[in-house]
């Protein structure tokens, strides 16, 4: 069996305030692995501990309890660090530089002789597209660019595994469907891809597997397949109705109707009869045009398990 | 290791020469360096006297006041604009990155110290006085004077805010200036006096080790006009300077490996 790109057990970090010393909680008990080869989607609201978690991961912050491992190497590893690329939430370079004296920097932190460094550098900058500005300071650079040039400096050392911490913040939509792209292509090449994000479509579309964080706990984790489609949530019906014509007792029962000129939604419970449904409708003189089984959506799941945090005995004590 | 470090001091060295105020310093002193040949002119003494003085001056004063400048604010913005994060994630070990700052602001010090000699020695050169070796050797112990200020600024940097720094720093550097004179204030003290001053001072980095001119060593009234310290006394003062840097980037990055960036 190969060895975890992570791996991360009950990983705490706790905060004390400078002059109350009071007690934060950042992560009360994280655990999760990330399979090599797999893109990780890493999902909470904002202060729910996930950059805590990634910056705790590269070695920025010292856990306070549990453990974790970058490829093997338990952290903080210089040896893991060398085979990781790494993106900070809203990046911040040295503005003075340009993205070719940016990569160098990183090429030569990384110990990446003169020579590749050079061609990988090339390559890098035209493949986030930043060719047109290689000569202009990260300082004239708009925050989609900065991120560019800190998806560019993270490949630098060609990584086994790449942590992006929120990599389409700031981005165009463009922008946002080229890192997607960048992410499945470094896939394909191997790579293993961790990133944080709050863009839920993004998740759905290109990770492997998904793991939610709030309030510093993992409240699910597992594929966004296992995740969302353990149960159907309703039935969505859709009928075309006269605009003029009462629906009457057609909506009763329904858990939500929504009204489009004359296109009527019904949401139906998951247990509903939709056959009788179908046959009063057609008795109501409508015609149907679908009918959709609704399973619950990344976001369905996301609301529920942030609700459920928000409410846990923990959440509460944090309160107080 | 050294290509890391390198690497470190040479985007240093790129960011301090970005500070405009650098600029204004050079100017200063290059041009007090000048103003010396028309106050060398009207001095009753010879004008190559007022030349060393300003010009050694010039160096030990406005170095070591770039060296707090730089050494109090170059790792702090590091740490306060996060730049730090996209550098110690990367294969680097926290003191090496306190090294490669140290070294990068070393070079700058040391290009600044360079231009501030070029324009006493220039200076001399003009009024037709040969370079002694007394200027030479005042000039390397104010060097190591300078990297000794720019070692304190970086160590209270590394847990400090630029301000408090800044004036810890000063403190010191004052301080390590007039050690002889603190001593022989509290000569007729009580011992208690007399032996919390000893402590103090052997916590505190003896600067006046690098600016001896016009005062004894040893029983032995030295003067960069006149007869001056011996090279033996450079290496020996400049070991103790070396010792002073080693001790305070040391602790310096023992502070950094105990921080957080969050």
């Amino acid at each position: 069996m190969s060895v975890p790109a992570i791996e991360v057990r009950d990983l705490r970090k706790t905060y004390r305030t400078p002059f109350a010393r009071k007690k934060v909680e950042a992560l009360r008990g994280v655990t999760f692995t990330v399979e090599t080869g797999h893109i990780f989607g890493f999902v909470g609201p904002n202060g729910a501990g996930k950059t805590t978690t990634i910056r705790t991961l590269m070695g920025l912050i010292k856990p306070s309890g549990g453990a974790a491992s970058l490829l093997g190497h338990p952290i903080p590893s210089r040896a893991a660090r060398a085979k990781v690329g790494f993106l900070p939430e809203a990046p911040y370079f040295y503005d003075y530089l340009t993205v070719p004296e940016l990569l160098d920097l990183a090429g030569r932190l990384f110990g990446v002789p003169r020579a590749v460094r050079l061609k990988r550098a090339d390559a890098l900058i035209e493949r986030v597209g930043l060719g047109r500005a290689r000569n202009q300071s990260l300082k004239k650079f708009s925050k989609g660019m900065l991120q560019r040039a800190g998806l560019a400096q993270a490949l630098m050392n060609d990584p086994e595994l790449v942590v992006l911490d929120e990599p389409m913040s700031g981005l165009d939509p463009i922008g946002r469907k080229e890192v997607r792209d960048l992410i499945l292509e470094l896939r394909d090449q191997g790579k293993t891809v961790f990133f944080s994000t709050h863009i839920l479509s993004d998740v759905e579309a290109i990770t492997d597997r998904v793991a939610i964080i709030a309030r510093g706990q993992l409240q699910a984790h597992g594929t966004p397949a296992e995740l969302v489609a353990k149960t159907i949530q309703g039935v969505e019906l859709m009928v075309r109705l006269a605009a003029d014509v009462d629906p009457g007792e057609l909506v009763t029962g329904a858990d939500k109707v929504r009204r489009i000129g004359d296109e009527l939604s019904l949401m139906l419970p998951a247990s509903a009869d939709v056959d009788a449904w179908l046959q009063r409708a057609h008795a109501a003189g409508a015609k149907v045009i679908s009918v959709s089984p609704r399973h619950e959506t990344l976001e369905d799941l996301f609301m529920r398990e942030i609700a459920s945090a928000d409410s846990s005995p923990a959440a509460m004590e944090g309160r107080t | 290791m050294i290509g890391r470090i390198w690497a470190i001091a040479l985007n240093t060295f790129r960011e301090a020469v970005r500070i405009r105020v650098l600029y204004g310093i050079i100017v200063l002193v290059v041009g007090a360096n000048l103003l010396t040949i028309v106050l060398g002119q009207m001095a009753a003494t010879d004008g190559a006297r007022v030349t060393r003085d300003v010009g050694l001056a010039g160096i030990s004063l406005f170095g070591s006041l770039t060296a707090i400048l730089l050494g109090v604010f170059l790792l702090y913005t590091e740490v306060q604009r996060r730049t730090i994060h996209s550098i110690i994630s990367k294969p680097i070990e926290r003191w090496e990155f306190v090294v490669g700052k140290y070294a990068g602001m070393a070079l700058v010090l040391s290009v600044l110290v360079g231009v501030f000699t070029v324009a006493m020695l220039g200076m001399l050169l003009l009024q037709g006085v040969g370079i002694s070796e007394a200027i030479l050797k005042a000039v390397v112990l104010s060097w190591f004077e300078v990297m000794i200020v720019a070692a304190i600024a970086i160590f209270f940097s590394s847990f400090s805010t630029p301000f408090l720094s800044g004036i810890f720093a000063l403190a010191l550097w004052v301080i390590g200036r007039v050690t002889p004179d603190i001593e022989a204030a509290t000569r007729a003290s009580s011992p208690v006096i007399q032996w919390t001053t000893k402590i103090t001072l052997y916590i505190i980095p003896d600067l006046h080790l690098f600016s001896v001119s016009g005062s004894s060593v040893d029983g032995v009234s030295v003067s960069v006009h006149g007869d001056f310290v011996s090279w033996g006394y450079v290496g020996l003062s400049a070991l103790h300077g070396l010792g002073w840097i080693a001790g305070l980037l040391a602790l310096a990055a023992v502070l950094f490996h105990r921080r957080d960036f969050a």
